[in-house]
This record gives structure tokens, sequence and C-alpha cells, in this order.
């Protein structure tokens, strides 16, 4: 049983299933992916969550490849082309000598679409508790359904880990040990506005993604429609700095939203101010606080032989999809040793 | 500049180019790049920087004496550790262990410690201090320790057996308790002629190690009640114990 669905959770269920392994994933969502997301937005794609992927392990390259191989994605080579601004980028490794970046046409989601389509997918389940069940771990769903595994892996953000790893009685010490390591990480918010604007002003942005550099507000500007073929609007996305949606975090998008808007028009021009129209995605778990990773997934054993598992971003050095990916693969390697 | 030190400089001038096939999967590729004497309280050696291919990190070898095509050169790996080896923390055993291999050395014709800029075990210091925070909230769980660090092994020996044979050594006896060690470098193609144990003298820090036993992980209780980790990848031996950790009972 594997909770959340994103690029950790989905590798770790594919390469728990092909070594023959009965695997379920679960997640809230509607859609897999996690924060390799994609919305269509009057007909376009839109990434509200990362940009774009980068890497250079070649195990999570060869995955990359195997989009474009099995015909799930068109992949943009080298995108983002033109980066402009001195602000720091999300990831500090993503512009490193020998990595290697990508992002498809259909969106960045083509990758986790990808990973899941030989998978048992359960969405818009969500696990409320976790419990044991005698030898078995039980969880317990939103729907008042429970299921009960002698495995479960939680692929989620540190933070929802945690909350799940709460309800769990207290006294197994590795348990306790792995919840007091938790409480010491955390991941950073993002506050995300996507808007549309006219297809004309799409030629006169001239880049494709712009970190600014100086500005409390915005981290990132992406020019989302150069990703797109003969793409209908221009669409941009503008990502928030971690202090400024935490600031803003439980507050309407009605408040945010047009301040962030404003901040970019200081930025690109006045005309990003006026879109012709907007959403707004709040991505509370965004990601991994550079120097919060850790070195590896944890398994925790429970006394009647249950096992409790955690991977994701922040359970691999450096953070990124390509560590969410990592630390999935790596994880089901472990258990499925420790199966055999 | 010592006659040893200007032996050391013709090898820095030979690597100025020097680009190999590299140790290992990830073909990891050392050069000599500088060299100078080294005076210390424990003798007279010289240092040695080297660059690597991988990552930024700057190793450096501490040389005693001639070791050019020398055989049996008494070797210590070192793995950084800058809270025992630099503040004198009581929470390892890292200073203890590198002043009695370079005291040990001091007093031999020749020898090397390698001092790997690795900081102790895992992602690095910051992971340390985490671990340090679980032990005095006493958690001192295996998971917990597996998920703040791992001893990237495979990493630490290809740079070691490169620096080893960049220095131009014929062999080398290595000090450790640790025999895996011995193996993991020949793995990389150096003639290890032996091991020589790596004892501690005792001091009022290291009695305990004579008084208890290890606990359930392999790791000795200190007075202050704190587990000692390995962080040398090599188990403790002060001066009065058996060659082996007794086994827990």
């Amino acid at each position: 049983m594997v909770v959340g669905a994103g690029v950790s959770g989905l590798e770790c269920a594919r390469a728990l299933a092909r070594a023959g392994h009965d695997v379920l994933v679960i997640d809230k969502a509607r859609g897999v992916g996690g924060r390799c997301a994609t919305r269509r937005i009057e007909g376009q794609p839109v990434d509200h969550g990362l940009a774009f992927l980068h890497g250079s392990d070649p195990g999570f390259l060869a995955a990359l490849d195997a989009v474009a191989a099995d015909g799930a994605g068109t992949p943009l080579e080298g995108w983002p082309a033109a980066v402009q601004g001195s602000g720091s980028p999300c990831q500090p490794d993503a512009f490193a000598p020998g990595e290697r970046r990508v992002a498809f046409a259909e969106g960045v989601s083509a990758f986790p679409k990808h990973l899941a389509r030989e998978l048992r997918v359960r969405l818009q389940t969500r696990v409320t508790a976790l419990g044991l069940a005698g030898l078995r771990l039980a969880l317990e769903l939103d729907d008042g359904g429970r299921i009960d595994a002698e495995t479960v892996v939680l692929a989620l953000p540190l933070e929802q880990a945690r909350e799940l790893l709460a309800t769990l009685p207290a006294g197994i010490a590795d348990l306790d040990g792995v919840r007091a390591l938790l409480s010491m990480l955390g991941t950073l918010p993002c506050l995300t506005v996507m808007a549309g604007y006219p297809p004309e002003i799409g030629a006169a942005v001239p880049f494709d993604l712009c970190y600014p550099a100086g500005s409390r507000a915005l981290q990132l500007v992406a020019h989302d429609s150069a990703k797109r073929a003969a793409p209908a609007q221009c669409v941009m996305v503008y990502q928030a700095r971690p202090a400024w949606s935490r600031e803003r975090l439980e507050a309407e998008p009605s408040q945010w939203a047009p301040e962030l808007l404003e901040a970019a028009a200081g930025l690109c021009g006045t005309w990003t101010a006026q879109p012709l129209w907007h959403q707004t995605h709040r991505w509370r778990f965004a990601r991994v606080d550079r120097g919060s990773e850790l070195a590896g997934p944890v398994v925790v054993q429970f006394p009647g032989g249950a096992r409790l598992a955690l991977a994701g971003e922040s359970f691999a050095p450096g953070g990124g999809v390509e560590a969410a990916f990592l630390s999935g693969r790596r994880l089901a390697a472990r258990l499925h040793e420790e199966f055999a | 500049m010592t006659s040893v030190t200007a032996g050391l400089q013709h090898l820095v001038e030979r690597d100025r180019d020097h680009e190999c096939e590299g140790y290992g999967p990830n073909h990891l590729c050392v050069r000599l790049v500088g060299a100078a004497d080294l005076p210390t309280r424990f003798g007279e050696f010289s240092i040695v920087a080297f660059w690597n291919n991988r990552d930024a990190k700057e190793h450096v070898a501490i040389v005693r004496g001639d070791v050019r095509d020398r055989e049996q050169v008494p070797c210590r790996v070192h793995s950084e550790c800058l809270t025992g080896d630099a503040l004198g923390s009581l929470r390892c055993d890292c200073r203890d262990q590198l002043e009695a291999a370079l005291r040990r050395i001091g007093e031999l014709p020749q020898g090397i410690v390698l001092y790997m800029r690795q900081e102790g075990r895992g992602i690095g210091l910051i992971n340390k201090v985490r671990a340090y925070a679980l032990q005095d909230r006493g958690l001192d769980t295996v998971e917990a320790n597996l998920a703040l660090g791992f001893r990237d092994d495979e990493r630490d020996y290809a740079i070691a057996a490169h620096m080893i044979h960049s220095l131009g050594v014929k062999s080398i006896r290595l000090m450790t308790n640790n025999p895996q060690k011995v193996e993991q470098l020949q793995q990389y193609g150096i003639e290890v002629d032996g091991r020589d144990p790596h004892i501690l003298p005792p001091n009022p820090h290291n009695l305990f190690y004579l008084q208890t036993k290890a606990n359930r992980s392999g790791h000795f209780i200190d007075f202050a009640g704190k587990p000692h980790l390995a962080e040398q990848g090599d188990w403790v031996r002060v001066e009065g114990m058996p060659e082996r950790i007794p086994e827990e009972e």
C-alpha cells in the first residue's frame, strides 16, 4: 500500500510491482503527480507546480527517456533555454554543469502519468489516520472505509507524513526516533498564480524562466506557454517566495493574487497585472527546505511484522523530483530485499 | 623546503595534466595540486592537497618521509570530524584517533595520514548535529540514524585508493581495527601488506571504554550518558581492550 501518488510514491509502487508485489496507490487528489502537476485551462496545459524536471542520475534520466519512447509525452530537451534574473533557483543544482533539464509539451505531469500507467491507483481518497490491526497496519479513509496492509509506504510531504505518524501509538523505539527526527525538518510553502494573456504578448516575453533578484514576493516567473506548440494564449505562472507565501498562507487568494501580479508588473511590465483570466494554487508543502533532506528512506518495523516506510523528496539528498524518484526506487529495493 | 616536500612537488608537476579513467563506478580521479612542509607538534610532515573530479571536497594527505616506491608504508585513513578534530568534542573519539595516528607516524621514518573531507557520517555536519539532537532526547534508533547518514564508502575508498596510488607508494600497512577497510582498498588495486591495530592511549575521557560494554547498536555509552557513534567507520580500541568488541549479552 502506497499513500501518495507523487513521483516518489509512483516510482516506489512501480518498482515493487515490477518485482512481483501487489501494490495499491492511494491519493487524495483527482490526478496523479503531486507537485509534478499540470492543469488544463481553456484547453491548454499549464504547469502550476514545478516548471521543469532536471537531474543527472542515470536511472532517473532513463525514466525520463521512457516517457517519449512510449509516446506518452513530447520532451522539450534543455527547457528552459532562456533564463533571466539573478535570483536563486528553487533548486540550486538545476543549472549545474552535467545536469539535464527537460519539460514536456503536454505538461510536466506527462512524467508521473507515465509512471502510473500500469499501476492500480485509487484517487480522491484521503487517509485520515493509521492504526495497528493485529499484525497489520490499518488505514482509516475519509469516506469511512478502512484498508489494512502488511506494508504501508507514506510518500507524502514531510508534514503530512508526520501528521499520520502522530496517529500511531508511542512506545515503539524506531517510530519514536523517526517522529523526533521529522519534527526537526520541514518544507516550504509556495503561493502560485497562473494568468492568461492575448497570444501576441507571448512573443514579447524575453524569457522562458525568470528568477527575479531582490523581489520579496516573487521567486519565479515561468513563461508557461513557451512550452506549448502553437499556444492559443500566452500563459504565465508566478510563484511566490517561501516567507511571503507563509505570511499569506491562510488568507483568501483574492487577497494575495493581485499583490503577486502587481509584483510581477514591476518586473516584466504593466501588462502582467491585467490578465484575461487568472487562477491560483496554494502549495502548502511546495518543496524541501535546503538542508532538510535526509540521506535515505525510512522503514519502521512493528513488533508483529507490519512495516511503515517513508519516501519522498525529503528522503534523498538534493531534493526535487529526482530525489523523490530515487527515494521511491531505493525504498522499493529495500522493501523487496527484506520481503524476500 | 624539505627534500621530502621537494619530491612531492615533482608529483604535483607530474599530475598537472593527469586524467585517468578514474576509480570505481563513479570514475573518481584525483590530482596532486599542492605540497608544502608541515611541521607539527607530532613531528615533521609534508601536506599534500588533492583535487578531485567529483565534488568540491579538498582532501589532503599528511606525509611523513619519502614514501615514493616504498613498501609497507604505515597509512591511516581519517574522516573529517569538525566537532571532534577541531573543537575537542567528547561525543566521539575522532581527535584521539587522529592524534594517535599522527603521533605514531611522527615517530616513524615514513607514513601517511589521509584526511578525507567528508564530515563524519552522512550528508554532513547538519545531519550530524541532528543525530546528536536525537541522542540528547534519549533517542538513538537505528532507523533515524540511517536516515540521517550514510557513509558513501564506495566513494571514500575510491578516492583514498587513488590518493595512495598518486603518492607513488608500492604497498601500505593499514592502521585500522576494521579488517573490511583492508579489503575495500585492495579492491581498488592498493597493495595492503598487513594491518596494524589502531590503539588509543587511555585518558580520562575514554576510560569508559574499559568499563562499559557496547549497547544494542554497538555503541559505547560515555560518562555523560551519550552513545559514541563509530564516526571513523572503525571501532575504537583503547589500550587494555581486547581485539574485538565484546559480543552483546
